[in-house]
């Protein structure tokens, strides 16, 4: 009878110790779940500690600003072909896009295929796309070649990654040629949230697409006409506007065809 | 600076300066190495001497491009003068030495031989008028340049067939 007593008090007890067991898993899972933001109960009973560390997984991150991330070097190296190239960023007017990737990494491979494909990226007009790797020192020619289709500069450098202090791949650097400042860089998981990222760097310069600062002498017809329809809509001018079809000397001089100004014409004369 | 270096040419890019050396693959026979610079971005795909790049100058713009001929050019009068011109003066461009006539621009061509390797240098400026103001970007280019003896000389190739 002793003895059925005692068995049964060290049942009791295992069978406690593995009830409390089951009960702390389930409570590590609870607070797992919490830090997941998916759990059940009232967040508000987390403490601060708790806190902190159920912030979710950081996102990659891209961080702008002009000022503090300063002027671009020139992008120096080889191509894969053992041709020297150099891409300076800060002689064009509008962006430049440099692409740090590997020939390695899966999630490279979506932007080795997107960015030498820019024109169906929809990129600010004059945006410049260079990819550029480490150098031959760190990456096989061969896999970098085969994976250039050509389409735009692709640069062995590895001293572009040191001065560009690259973390990794894929990592972005947008420069805006008109200052030869880095105006964001960062990593972006997908190709649609780098291009959101481009263009709201776009849209904190405070430069619409498609406008420029430099001559336009560099820009060819078509560019040339699209900006000029570009402004002229912005002025409320539009396709058929009477304005575009002046009858008379007076429907482009309306105000210089008095007889007391017009002698001159001067723009002082016709104010008048 | 930026340094880029192939092809035994070598320079050290001024600022606003991009540029790259490379050996065109050649469909027949052998081609040599040229150098092409300017203070825009060089676009892949442009002919040797700029075709295709120099429509797209703006004014306060500089192309140039070194280029290499064949051993035959060795020894041949178009070649003798020994070393690059250390200096260019704007008298020496002109629209009318352009390989392509492109209003407002302006051209030199200089042919001379250096490390035993005939090159020409052949510069446009994006405005003939302010060639005062240009041409001394385009020395502070020819002074960064650097030239070295070809390490193996290329096999004379004649075409054939297979």
């Amino acid at each position: 009878m002793v003895a059925l007593v005692v068995v049964v008090t060290f049942v009791v007890l295992l069978l406690g110790v593995l009830v409390a067991g089951l009960l702390r898993s389930h409570a590590d899972i609870l607070r797992s779940l919490h830090e997941l933001g998916v759990g059940v109960g009232d967040p508000a009973e987390t403490s601060e500690q708790s806190s902190a560390r159920s912030a979710p997984p950081r996102l990659p991150t891209w961080s702008e600003s002009s000022s503090t991330l300063g002027p671009a070097p020139t992008v120096a190296g080889v191509t894969p072909a053992g041709d020297a190239r150099a891409i300076a960023v800060d002689n064009a007017d509008g962006f430049t896009l440099l692409a740090f990737l590997s020939s390695g990494c899966t999630t490279c491979a979506a932007f080795w295929d997107a960015l030498q494909a820019p024109e169906s990226l929809e990129l600010p007009q004059g945006t410049r796309v260079a990819i550029v790797t480490k150098g031959p020192d760190r990456e096989i020619p061969t896999e970098v070649s085969r994976l250039a289709t050509g389409r735009v500069p692709v640069v062995m450098s590895t001293e572009a990654w040191l001065e560009y202090e690259v973390p990794g791949s894929p990592f972005f650097v947008l420069v805006d040629g008109a200052s030869g400042s880095t105006v964001g860089q960062g990593v972006a998981p997908h190709v649609e949230q780098l291009l959101d990222l481009i263009r709201r760097a776009e849209h904190d310069r405070g430069r619409p697409y498609g406008t420029s600062r430099r001559p336009s002498a560099r820009r060819n017809g078509p560019e040339r006409e699209a900006d000029a329809d570009e402004v002229l809509q912005m002025a409320g001018i539009r396709p058929g506007d009477p304005s575009l079809y002046p009858q008379t000397l007076k429907d482009v001089f309306p105000f210089g065809t008095s007889s007391t100004n017009s002698s001159n014409g001067g723009p002082s004369a016709r104010a008048e | 600076m930026a340094t880029i270096r192939a092809h035994g040419i070598a320079a050290q890019l001024p600022r606003r300066f991009e540029g790259r050396i490379f050996i065109r693959p050649a469909s027949v026979g052998v081609s040599y190495p040229v150098g092409q610079f300017a203070t825009f971005p060089i676009p892949d795909d442009i002919g040797d001497f700029g075709s295709g790049a120099v429509t797209s100058m703006g004014p306060d713009d500089v192309f140039a491009t070194l280029f290499e001929y064949g051993p035959e050019s060795l020894g041949t009068a178009l070649f003798s003068s020994q070393g690059r011109p250390s200096s260019l003066s704007p008298d020496d461009f002109s629209p009318v030495r352009l390989r392509r006539g492109i209003p407002g621009q302006s051209g030199t061509q200089r042919f001379f031989t250096e490390a035993g390797r005939p090159f020409s240098f052949y510069a446009v400026l994006g405005s003939h008028i302010r060639r005062n103001s240009l041409v001394p970007n385009v020395n502070e280019l020819i002074s960064s340049l650097s030239i070295t003896p070809a390490s193996t000389p290329p096999p004379e190739v004649a075409p054939r067939w297979n």
